[in-house]
C-alpha cells in the first residue's frame, strides 16, 4: 500500500471494523462472547485455586493463563468472523470482487477484536485485583503493553489460520473458530509450566509464541523463565508466522479464485 | 474498434469428487468481443456455463486456459486492477443478513474505497435511484427478493463501473417486479453509458435489453448476433394461424408469396412464411379469393426461441446426439 493510496486503504480497514461492529452490536451471543464465557471461566479457575489454598503468585501463574486465554479467544473469533460471516450470509462474492486485499481483511477484523478483547481484559483484571488480589500491573506498564499487544498479535495469528482453512475446506472449517484455539491449552503451559509435558509437547510448545510470551509475563511474579529472550521468541516467532500466513494466505485465495470455491461458498 | 470485453480461448473444468476425478466441462474455448457502451447479452439454459464465463470475466473465477482482456487490461495478471473499474450483480442476490440495505451499501462502498460525505452522497444517490428509500433501514434478511435485487443493483454502481456483469438480474422475480428491473437496468445503462454484458435464460429479456446476444450452451458459443440478424440467419419463418369457413385449396396457398410450408386441419390453416408481417395481406387475400371465409387471423413471428431451439438443434446433430 503506496502513501498516496493510504486513504483508500484505511477506509478498507475501517469497513470491517464497521462491518464486525454492527454485527457484534445486534447480536445478544457477543455479549457472551465478552461477558459470559471469559467471566464464568475466570470464576470457575479463580475459586479452584482458593479452594487448593494457593499463594498469591501461584494464584496468579494460573489467572495470567486463564486471563490470556480469554483475550486470545475474543479477539481471534473477530479475524475468523470476518469470512464466516461472509460465508454464512453467503455473500463471500461480494467481498472478493471488490478491490480489496487480505491485508485489509485482516486488519480491519483485528482492530475489533482488539477492542473486544481490551475490553474483556479490563473486566477480568479488574476481578482478579478484586476476588483473588493478584495484581496484573505489578510488572509494570509497558511489560504489560508489551505481553498483551503479544496476545493480540497470537489471536491475529490464529484468526488467519482460521480464514485459510475456511478457504480451502469452506463450511467444513467453520469449526475450527472454536477448536483451534483449545490446542493452546494443552500445549502452551497455561495452567501448568510446559516442562511438566510429555515428549513430543514441549517441543510443539516452544514453536508457539505464547509459550514465551507468558513466560515472559509471569517471571515478573517470581517464575523463572527458562527461554533466555522470550519476548525477542514471542515476537520473533509473531512475525515469521505472519509472513507465512501471509503467504499461504495468498495462495489459498488464489487457489479459491482458480477452483471455484468462492463461487461455491456464496450459492 | 476498442472492445470493453475481450475473451479469447477460454476453457475451464470443474473437478470435483476424490482427488478431483469427477470432471465437468464448463467452458470449451469461448470466443467474445464486447464493445464499450453496447448491452451483450449471453443466452442459454441452466448449467450452458453462463455464470462461469461471467465469473472469469469478472475475476472472480480463474480460467484453465485463455486470455481475458478487460478494458484493454490483461484481467488474468491485474485483477486487482480491473475489480477497481468492473462490478457484479447476481440473482438471487445474498448479502449481509445482520445489516440494513443502507449498511450494507455503506460497507461495500467503504470496500471501493468510498469516504465520507463522498460516500454518504452516494449511497444516498444510489437508494433513490433504486426506489429503496422506504426500506433503507430494514435489515437485508427482512426484504423482499425483489428489494434485494434493486440493493444487489445499488452495490454494483457504487464504484461507477465501466463495465456491469448481471447474473441473471431477474431471475426469481415475479413478472411486475422483472419488468422495473429490466426498465432499472436499461436506464442506468443509458444515462451512464456503462458496457453491459447480461446473462439471462430469458429469451425475452435478451431481446428487449441486449443490443447483440450470444447463445451458450454446453459451454460453447453456438452463435452471436443481434436479435434480427439471427433470426434472419435460422429463417425458421412465421407462423400465420388462419381459422376458416369453407374450403382453402392447397393450390391457393401455394400461390402465395413467401409460403415456406402449410399444414390445414379441420377449420384452422397455419401457413410458415419467411416475413409473416410482409405476406400476410397477400396471404388473405389470396385465400378469400379463392371462396374460403377468414373469421380469424394470428400471426406468431420467430423468436428467440426458435432461433436457440434451431442452432441448438444444428450443434446436435453435429455432434450426433438428440435434442
Amino acid at each position: 500500500m503506496s502513501l498516496s493510496n493510504l486513504p483508500n486503504g484505511l477506509i478498507r480497514i475501517w469497513a470491517f471494523v464497521f462491518k464486525n461492529w454492527i454485527i457484534t452490536k445486534r447480536n445478544i451471543f457477543s455479549l457472551f462472547e465478552i461477558a459470559f464465557w471469559p467471566v464464568v471461566g475466570f470464576f470457575s479457575i479463580g475459586l479452584l485455586t482458593t479452594f487448593l489454598e494457593l499463594d498469591v503468585n501461584m494464584s496468579g501463574f494460573i489467572l495470567t493463563g486463564i486471563i490470556s486465554m480469554s483475550v486470545i479467544q475474543v479477539c481471534q473469533i473477530d479475524v475468523a468472523y470476518v469470512l464466516l460471516y461472509d460465508l454464512w450470509s453467503k455473500a463471500l462474492k461480494h467481498t472478493f470482487i471488490a478491490p480489496i486485499g487480505s491485508f485489509h481483511l485482516i486488519s480491519g477484523s483485528w482492530l475489533i477484536g482488539v477492542m473486544r478483547s481490551f475490553v474483556v481484559f479490563l473486566l477480568l483484571s479488574i476481578f482478579s485485583a478484586l476476588a483473588f488480589g493478584f495484581d496484573f500491573l505489578r510488572p509494570g506498564i509497558l511489560p504489560l503493553c508489551l505481553f498483551l499487544l503479544g496476545l493480540f498479535l497470537t489471536a491475529a495469528l490464529i484468526g488467519v489460520s482460521v480464514c485459510i482453512l475456511v478457504l480451502v475446506f469452506g463450511y467444513n472449517a467453520e469449526v475450527a473458530a472454536w477448536s483451534v484455539v483449545s490446542l493452546l491449552y494443552l500445549v502452551c503451559g497455561i495452567y501448568y509450566p510446559v516442562s511438566i509435558l510429555p515428549f513430543p509437547l514441549p517441543v510443539i510448545a516452544r514453536a508457539i509464541p505464547l509459550t514465551y510470551l507468558l513466560e515472559y509475563f509471569r517471571s515478573f511474579y517470581g517464575f523463572k523463565s527458562v527461554s533466555g529472550n522470550c519476548l525477542g521468541w514471542g515476537f520473533g516467532l509473531i512475525g515469521v508466522y505472519l509472513i507465512l500466513e501471509a503467504f499461504l494466505f495468498k495462495i489459498v485465495l488464489h487457489r479459491a479464485r482458480r477452483t471455484g470455491t468462492l463461487l461455491r461458498l456464496s450459492e | 474498434m476498442a472492445f470493453a470485453i475481450e475473451a479469447e480461448g477460454i476453457f475451464k473444468t470443474f473437478r470435483t469428487g476424490w482427488r478431483g476425478k469427477r470432471r465437468t466441462e464448463a467452458l470449451k474455448g469461448i470466443d467474445l468481443r464486447v464493445n464499450a457502451g453496447e448491452i451483450f447479452g449471453i443466452l442459454g439454459p441452466n448449467g450452458a456455463g453462463k455464470t462461469t464465463l461471467l465469473s472469469i470475466l469478472s475475476t472472480l473465477l480463474l480460467p484453465d486456459r485463455g486470455k481475458v482482456h478487460i478494458l484493454g487490461i490483461d484481467a488474468l495478471a491485474n485483477g486487482a486492477r480491473i475489480r477497481e473499474r468492473v462490478n457484479i450483480s447476481s440473482g438471487n442476490a445474498n448479502f449481509l443478513w445482520s445489516l440494513t440495505v443502507k449498511e450494507n451499501l455503506h460497507f461495500y462502498g467503504m470496500l471501493y474505497g468510498l469516504v465520507g460525505r463522498q460516500r454518504e452522497e452516494k449511497v444516498n444517490a444510489l437508494i433513490g435511484l433504486l426506489d429503496l428509500r422506504e426500506h433503507q433501514n430494514v435489515l437485508f434478511d427482512r426484504i423482499s427478493t425483489g428489494m434485494k435485487q434493486r440493493l444487489s443493483l445499488a452495490k454494483c454502481l457504487l464504484n461507477d463501473p465501466e463495465v456491469l456483469f448481471l447474473d441473471e438480474p431477474t431471475v426469481g422475480l415475479d413478472p411486475n417486479a422483472a419488468s422495473r428491473i429490466r426498465e432499472e437496468i436499461r436506464s442506468i445503462q443509458k444515462e451512464r453509458k456503462m458496457t453491459v454484458l447480461l446473462t439471462t435464460h430469458n429469451m425475452r429479456e435478451a431481446e428487449t435489453l441486449c443490443g447483440r446476444i450470444a447463445f451458450l450452451k454446453a459451454g460453447e458459443i453456438l452463435t452471436a448476433g443481434t436479435a434480427q440478424a439471427l433470426k434472419q440467419m435460422v429463417r425458421v419463418g412465421d407462423v400465420v394461424r388462419i381459422e376458416f369457413q369453407g374450403r382453402i385449396s392447397e393450390d391457393d396457398i401455394l400461390r402465395g408469396d413467401g409460403v415456406i410450408n402449410y399444414s390445414i386441419s379441420g377449420n384452422l390453416c397455419e401457413i410458415v412464411v419467411d416475413d409473416g408481417e410482409k405476406r400476410l395481406g397477400s396471404l388473405v387475400a389470396v385465400l378469400s379469393q379463392g371462396g374460403a371465409e377468414i373469421r380469424k387471423v394470428t400471426l406468431r413471428q420467430t423468436d428467440l426461441e426458435d432461433v436457440f431451439i434451431e442452432f441448438a438443434k444444428r450443434t446436435d446433430s453435429d455432434m450426433g446426439l438428440r435434442l
